[in-house]
């Protein structure tokens, strides 16, 4: 474990020495402040005028579902560009710099290297998410009303799929040595899995009901609505272990064609 | 492990490996022994890194298997590396990280307990001469140091077993000294593997050699054995002003016993040289410059000269084949 936690340090340091940390971070508030500040004005107005947007009665609807609602749905397609780029570095440009190489002569197992690789990037995700929960006081500060169940969940859903999307990346990442084609590829893997919530809009019957399944906004979608299903928390753990297992299984075929 | 063969710290027992299709390494096998530093010598694309990568456990041979310590690394390979420092032909380190904090992070990984991780990175980096740049960025360090770091991570955890390849290419001379001493005094209690494609090194350096060519052990000796083989060798060059004699001179030499390795190579203005290798106990000019002169041959330069290693290993390279030498 001591291993897990000193590859994971290096990995997660490493994000910050590189320009692509404050990047981030600085895109990460900026976008989501955005997405913040639209949705609260957006609100005021409507609250103002109901009538004028055919709402008859106004208190139908939910302030905290109407701002965090949105603004956790709206923010997860920050996700699409944020993990492909933070996780491209992780195992391709080890690969590029033959530096793996040099960690497979330690005593470690390979699961050793890729739970710390997952680890440290996980770690700087959340470092991420950490402005996030301002908002929650900002939102106090300016007068709204929390109703912390639904928001407490939306935090939960966006880690959870902020985690499920960093193990796919990573082992995008694990099967390249060029971080470019990484980034390009777990971009595009990750496009693909928010074409799966379309289907479910233009199809019908079973092939809805699969990729619904399959679909990890909809399963997001449950947790920005304040419901916790059992099956969404097992979707999403199954989602990161097997990516996790992807990962490992690359890393082990170095072996080639002995 | 077996007590007698206790000391044999690496052992190879007929290891092939194939890329595909490609045999970058044939049926080798050896042994090495603490406080042996041994010299794998071959030209590029011998198979030197393959065989080095094969013992660091970076991939399993095609087929046989290695030892260390007496554990087999496909086995064991967690407990056979912990015996294990390797440093990698291209040295390639993080660059962005600083010396004190990869050194650390390596020694972590090569489970150096805790408590005394600290006087461990820094006594590995003293014994490397990198105390006075542990605060600076790897990336920014000289090809020389970039080396020593590259040696102060393989020695960490002290193992008893030290891959090393091709430690001095692409340094200076005074940086090549360096690190052969450092290697040299690392040699004393462990068992070293260097390989190089440079012949001095091998001599200063190494107790034993293996010169290795087409993923093959070409010979295998200490470097006494060599020179003592060196010794009963010569060559003779001989230069004709005549190129139309050529033909002749080569079959005459080619009848006389004694003569081994003939060589023919056409150099400028229509003269030839002419080479062989024969043993130093019978001096052959005399007869060959009586002959020549009775057969009218246009001989104007007869030369001796000892065989040194770089010739034995050409030869080598050549026929691919021991003679009777080793
Ligand atoms: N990963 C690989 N895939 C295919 N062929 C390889 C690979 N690595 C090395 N080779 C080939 O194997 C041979 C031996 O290479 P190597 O062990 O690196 O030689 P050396 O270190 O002695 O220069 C070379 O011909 C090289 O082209
Ligand atoms: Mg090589």
């Amino acid at each position: 474990m001591r291993k897990v936690f000193a590859i994971a340090r290096k990995e997660f340091s490493s994000c910050f020495h590189s320009w692509l940390g404050v990047m981030m971070s600085v895109l990460v508030l900026l976008v989501s402040g955005v997405f913040f500040v639209i949705l609260v004005l957006n609100y005021a107005k409507i609250s103002m005028n109901p009538q004028q947007y055919g709402l008859s009665n106004f208190s139908g609807i939910n302030q905290t579902q109407f701002i965090f609602g949105s603004f956790f749905i709206n923010i997860s397609i920050m996700l699409l560009f944020l993990v492909p780029i933070l996780t491209m570095r992780s195992f391709a440009e080890e690969k590029r710099g033959e530096t793996l190489e040099l960690m497979f002569t330690y005593p470690l197992s390979d699961f050793e290297i890729v739970a710390g690789k997952q680890l440290g990037i996980v770690w700087f995700f959340e470092i991420l998410l950490l402005p996030l929960l301002g908002y929650i006081v900002i939102y106090r500060w300016i007068g709204g009303e929390i109703d912390w169940g639904p928001v407490l969940l939306g935090y939960l859903g966006f880690w959870l799929l902020g985690n499920a999307y960093l193990a796919a990346g990573v082992f995008i990442s694990s099967l390249t040595k060029s971080p470019m084609v990484s980034a390009i590829g777990t971009f595009s893997l990750l496009l693909v899995f928010w074409i799966f919530d379309w289907v479910e809009g233009i199809s019908s019957g079973v092939w809805a009901h699969i990729f619904t399944e399959l679909s990890p906004l909809a399963h997001y979608r449950n947790f920005t609505i304040g419901i916790l299903d059992v099956q969404d928390l097992v979707y999403f753990g199954f989602f990161f272990f097997y990516f996790l297992f992807l990962t490992l299984r690359s890393i082990e075929t170095r072996n080639w064609k002995s | 492990m077996n007590n007698s063969h206790s000391d044999v710290l690496i052992k190879f027992e007929k290891v092939s490996k194939k890329y595909g299709a490609f045999h970058a390494l044939r049926d080798v096998s050896f042994e090495v022994k603490a406080g042996e530093i041994v010299g794998f010598l071959g030209p590029n694309g011998a198979g030197k890194t393959t065989a080095m990568r094969i013992i660091s456990g970076f991939f399993p041979p095609t087929s046989g298997r290695v030892l260390i310590r007496g554990i087999d690394i496909a086995k064991h390979p967690h407990k056979a590396k912990r015996a294990l420092g390797y440093l990698p032909e291209t040295v390639s380190l993080y660059p962005d990280m600083k010396v004190i904090e990869y050194l650390r992070f390596v020694a972590k990984l090569k489970g150096v307990p805790g408590h005394e991780l600290t006087d461990h990175v820094r006594g590995k980096m003293s014994f490397c001469g990198l105390l006075g740049v542990g605060h600076r960025l790897i990336g920014r360090l000289s090809k020389g140091y970039r080396q020593r770091v590259g040696l102060a991570q393989a020695l960490m955890a002290d193992p008893s077993v030290l891959i090393l390849d091709e430690p001095t290419t692409g340094l200076d001379p005074t940086q090549i000294k360096e690190i052969r001493e450092l290697v040299h005094a690392l040699g004393q209690n462990r068992a070293v593997i260097l390989s190089t494609h440079i012949l001095p090194e091998v001599s200063t350096l190494c107790s034993r050699v293996m010169m290795i060519n087409q993923g093959q052990i070409l010979a295998s000796g200490t470097v006494k054995e060599l020179a003592s083989c060196l010794k009963d060798r010569e060559a003779i060059h001989l230069r004709l002003k005549d190129r139309r004699d050529q033909d002749h001179a080569l079959k005459l030499l080619g009848a006389m016993p004694g003569v081994e390795n003939l060589n023919c190579a056409e150099e400028v203005k229509g003269e030839t040289f002419i080479s062989f290798e024969t043993s130093p106990e019978e001096d052959l000019r005399p007869l060959i410059t009586k002959l020549f002169v009775e057969q009218g041959i246009s001989l104007v330069e007869i030369q001796r000269q000892q065989l040194s290693l770089e010739d034995i290993f050409l030869g080598l390279l050549k026929d691919g084949k021991l003679g009777r030498r080793f």
